[in-house]
């Protein structure tokens, strides 16, 4: 299969008037990094092992809301039983940490390499609680996956999984950046407002069919027949007309109307 | 050779060249804005051109197909046989995702042209009599575009049409009284209907295009039984039509622009994408997709449906379903508004007169006050069916978005309409002639209403002017016939009788006709010729084929431009 990957650029991050996403997006942005960059001078000796690496990456960086013990605090929720999915899935995804409350944690580089993360995950799970475990994806049938998640995933995600509002502001976000193993994650963890389905509701073989579909999505085969304008239907294709198409033609009508003998 | 025997064997039996002649020295404004009906025209056939193409491989049936093709995500799925042909267009057919594209692009030009040349025929008062029949075969034109775009988008039976029809069937529904009756009538049956695909498709591609045909020809066919309306100008009055002939200038000017129209929507049609079906899937009753937005010409109407609040109303004792007021009667007072408006503005203003000269927009400033308002009104609701668009991009609440465009809505058209009609006053009281020549102190004075005296200078007819200095008709033999030309020297002026006419007489007859009061002088021979017009319409032609090789260049190799606009140009 190609792996041309369909990124998703966000189409009016310019236009949707900066104050809402200066307040909302550039904190998140622009501190994530500066409050977890691990302070080396101090912990410098952490690399020696798994246990030791994640106890302190967890003191470092999540104790402060989610409780040493993972008991969880007025600032983080408890963290025992959410299962090893949902610490890889968050931190994985650059979710966790996150530099102060917000609404709903974004999306952004991981702030962790994958060593520090399966670090975490481990000290994490240490706390007990059971939970899903890591998804092992293999490969789907992309017509099983198409039908399950026009019937589960596009009422929150849209058909064109370009995302979209669900309410007082929170979204289901786009899903054109997760990796098959966070696809595989969300699904058994329910991240945020979205629900949880347990092998109960998607065997193992369906969760891979909805991955193996989801992976498709980001491809530009997709994107036969030229730009997909983010894939945000009809009322930007009608403002491509209006703007592009309609503007050029009356243009060019002013020009031909301007060489007539006038 | 051969086309001039041909011409001639036609015209021995059908007597066609007086009627030819006649046809081909019909004098079109060179304004651009005339030509913005022509975008529509030519959207039109290339609407029609493109849909025969679809036609020969949409399926028109619900029935149940095994999609097999190229979309491996839908291999092996049943849908209707609807989908799966479109999906077939989409993937398998040679060109056909080119050709859909470029029809649906089309659909969308098709009606903002409408629209646009329908503002320009408000905002200059064109409608006014004789011409408020031709105002009204237009608001026709564009309901019926409006219906074909709708319908022509249902066919296909994908999730997000289908998503759409049901909002169209439930705000038929909610008609009181007989709104179920006229859904099962319509549908032949509860709302996914067998019957609804072939249904729509015989009104698609036959009912309303038909209609449509005959409507554009009664349209032109009236344009040219009532002489083209023009701006005033120096030359132009009541009694004339100044601008170019229909051959060779006004023709191969319209050929270039119906060259633009193929190019544009040719190019959109390959290089944007438009409806990808295959990402929304087939339609099933049980499933939904977000964003969702219908297309924008019916998305003013689903913009007023969220908009509204859910109120629970009641008519003597009825309730009335919630999309009613939003969807009905807000669809109907508009259209009734758009065919009533000619009358209303007689009405109002008193003004019976017949006009042939047009108003600039800011010789009536309550009419473009209106027009403003109406037109901020619906881009507001366009902009409401983007609601959840807006709120997913700026990351608000929804309902923040909604109870914001519920006060704008209300207020905004308000708004603009003041500031038109006070920019309006302003311009016509002032010497400016654009809208940045106006000055502050223009602004101030403009607040007060107009006087009475101003009122009717403005609307005056205009009078035959028996001295005024420097204007005057010249007459002289051309061979046997004779020619006539009206030259005003101050304002530098001169313009050339189209037609020439067999004696003297008949040509001071058509000249007092188009001057009336304007003197007549005899001169001995043809001033010095312009120059030759099947030269000049050439070199126009040919950098008509350059403009539009450079757009397709452009939107391919941006780099490729500037060596196009360098290149060498043809004498
Ligand atoms: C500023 C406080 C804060 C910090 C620091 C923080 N978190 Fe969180 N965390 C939260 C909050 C608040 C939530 C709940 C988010 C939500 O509702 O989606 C959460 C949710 C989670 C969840 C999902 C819980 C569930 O119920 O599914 C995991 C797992 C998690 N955090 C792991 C971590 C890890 C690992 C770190 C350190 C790398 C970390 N968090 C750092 C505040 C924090
Ligand atoms: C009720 C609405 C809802 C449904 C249904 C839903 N999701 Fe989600 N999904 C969300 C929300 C909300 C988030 C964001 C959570 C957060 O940021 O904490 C999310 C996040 C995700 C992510 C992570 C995206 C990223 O880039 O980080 C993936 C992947 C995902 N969902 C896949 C799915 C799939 C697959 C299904 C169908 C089986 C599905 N979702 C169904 C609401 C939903
Ligand atoms: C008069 C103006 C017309 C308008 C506004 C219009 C509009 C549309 C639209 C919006 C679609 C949906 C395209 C898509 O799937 O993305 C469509 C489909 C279609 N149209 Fe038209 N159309 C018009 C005229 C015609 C004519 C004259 C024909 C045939 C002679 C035609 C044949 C078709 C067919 C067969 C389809 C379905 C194929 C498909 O959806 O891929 N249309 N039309």
């Amino acid at each position: 299969m190609a792996v041309w990957t369909y990124r998703w650029r966000p189409p009016a991050r310019a236009a949707t008037a900066g104050a809402v996403l200066a307040l909302a997006a550039g904190p998140a942005v622009l501190a994530a990094p500066a409050a977890v960059a691990p302070a080396p001078t101090s912990v410098a000796p952490a690399p020696t092992g798994g246990q030791d690496q994640g106890e302190n990456l967890y003191r470092q960086n999540c104790a402060s809301c989610h409780g040493d013990q993972g008991q969880g605090g007025p600032r983080g929720p408890s963290l025992i039983g959410v299962g090893a999915a949902s610490v890889d899935f968050q931190v994985g995804t650059g979710r966790m940490p996150i530099p102060h409350e917000m609404q709903q944690p974004r999306r952004g580089e991981p702030a962790f390499s994958a060593d520090e993360i399966a670090a975490l995950v481990e000290h994490v799970t240490s706390f007990g609680g059971g939970g899903p475990a890591i998804p092992q994806v293999e490969p789907g049938s992309l017509p099983t996956g198409r039908e399950l998640f026009a019937a589960n995933c596009a009422p929150c995600h849209g058909g064109t999984g370009a995302g979209t509002e669900l309410t007082n502001g929170w979204i289901a976000p786009p899903l054109y950046e997760a990796t098959p193993v966070q696809v595989a994650e969300a699904i058994r963890v329910g991240p945020g407002l979205m629900p949880v389905f347990p092998s109960q509701v998607f065997t193992d073989q369906q969760v891979n069919d909805l991955t193996a579909y989801v992976q498709s999505l980001r491809s530009e085969r997709l994107d036969r027949g030229g730009n997909p304008l983010g894939r945000l239907g009809p009322l930007a294709e009608g403002l491509v007309a209006w703007a592009v198409a309609l503007g050029l033609l009356v243009a060019a009508a002013r020009w031909l109307g301007r060489g007539a003998g006038e | 050779m051969i086309m001039d025997r041909l011409a001639r064997a036609l015209d021995d039996r059908l007597r066609l060249s007086p009627l030819t002649r006649r046809a081909l020295a019909k004098v079109f404004p060179d304004h651009w804005s005339f030509m913005l009906g022509e975008i529509a025209l030519y959207s039109l056939v290339a609407l029609v051109l493109t849909g025969v193409f679809l036609t020969l491989f949409f399926d028109p049936s619900s029935a149940d197909r095994v999609y097999h093709g190229s979309y491996a995500p839908l291999e092996g799925t049943t849908t209707s046989a609807a989908y799966a042909s479109t999906m077939r267009l989409s993937w398998d057919v040679r060109a056909g995702l080119l050709i859909r594209q470029t029809h649906h692009w089309a659909a969308l030009i098709f009606v903002a042209a409408i629209l646009v040349h329908l503002v320009r025929i408000f905002f200059t008062g064109a409608f006014r009599k004789p011409r408020e029949a031709n105002w009204l075969v237009g608001v026709t034109m564009l309901m019926l575009a409006l219906a074909n775009g709708f319908t022509g988008y249902s066919m296909p039976d994908d999730l997000l049409s289908g998503l759409g029809l049901r909002i169209i069937v439930s705000v038929v529904e909610s008609i009181p009284v007989v709104g179920s009756r006229l859904v099962s009538l319509g549908l032949g049956g509860e709302f996914p209907s067998d019957e609804m695909i072939p249904r729509l498709f015989v009104t698609h591609v036959l009912l309303v295009p038909a209609a449509l045909v005959a409507l554009v020809s009664v349209h032109l066919a009236m344009i040219v039984r009532q002489k083209h309306t023009q701006f005033p100008g120096p030359g132009r009055t009541e009694h004339n039509v100044v601008g170019s002939r229909l051959y060779p200038s006004y023709s191969l000017r319209s050929l270039a622009l119906l060259a633009w129209v193929l190019a544009v929507l040719f190019a959109l049609g390959g290089l944007v994408q438009i409806n990808p079906v295959w990402l929304y899937g087939p339609f099933d009753p049980a499933q939904a997709t977000s964003p969702a937005q219908p297309d924008w010409y019916v998305a003013w109407g689903d913009g007023a449906l969220r908009l509204f609040p859910p109120w629970e109303i009641r008519l003597a004792g009825h309730l009335v379903p919630a999309p009613f007021f939003p969807g009905v009667v807000l669809g109907g007072v508009t259209f009734l508004a758009l065919y009533a408006w000619p009358f209303l503005e007689r009405w109002c203003t008193g003004d019976r007169r017949a006009h042939q000269l047009l108003d600039r927009p800011r010789d009536h400033p309550i009419r473009t006050g209106v027009g403003v308002t109406a037109l901020t009104f619906f881009a507001v609701l366009v902009v409401a069916a983007g609601d959840d668009i807006i709120a997913r991009l700026l990351r608000v609440p929804v309902y923040d978005v909604l109870n914001v465009l519920r006060v704008m809505v209300l207020v905004l058209p308000l708004l603009t309409g003041a500031l038109a009609v006070l920019l309006a006053r302003a311009l016509r009281r002032s010497e400016a002639t654009h809208l940045g020549d106006l000055t502050r102190a223009d602004l101030r004075a403009a607040r007060r209403p107009a006087r009475a005296d101003e009122r009717t200078t403005a609307d005056e007819p205009e009078l035959p002017a028996p001295d005024r200095p420097g204007e005057r008709i010249e007459l002289w033999p051309d061979g046997e016939q004779w020619r006539w030309r009206y030259r005003n020297e101050p304002a530098g002026v001169a313009i050339l009788g189209n037609r020439k006419a067999p004696t003297e007489r008949e040509a001071a007859d058509s000249a007092r006709l188009a001057y009336p009061g304007v003197d007549h002088v005899m001169v001995p021979g043809p001033p010095p010729p312009p120059p030759h017009p099947v030269r000049a319409a050439l070199r126009r032609w040919a950098t008509t084929a350059i403009g539009a090789s450079l757009l397709a260049a452009a939107l391919r190799h941006r780099r490729r431009r500037r060596w196009g606009r360098n290149g060498p140009r043809p004498k």
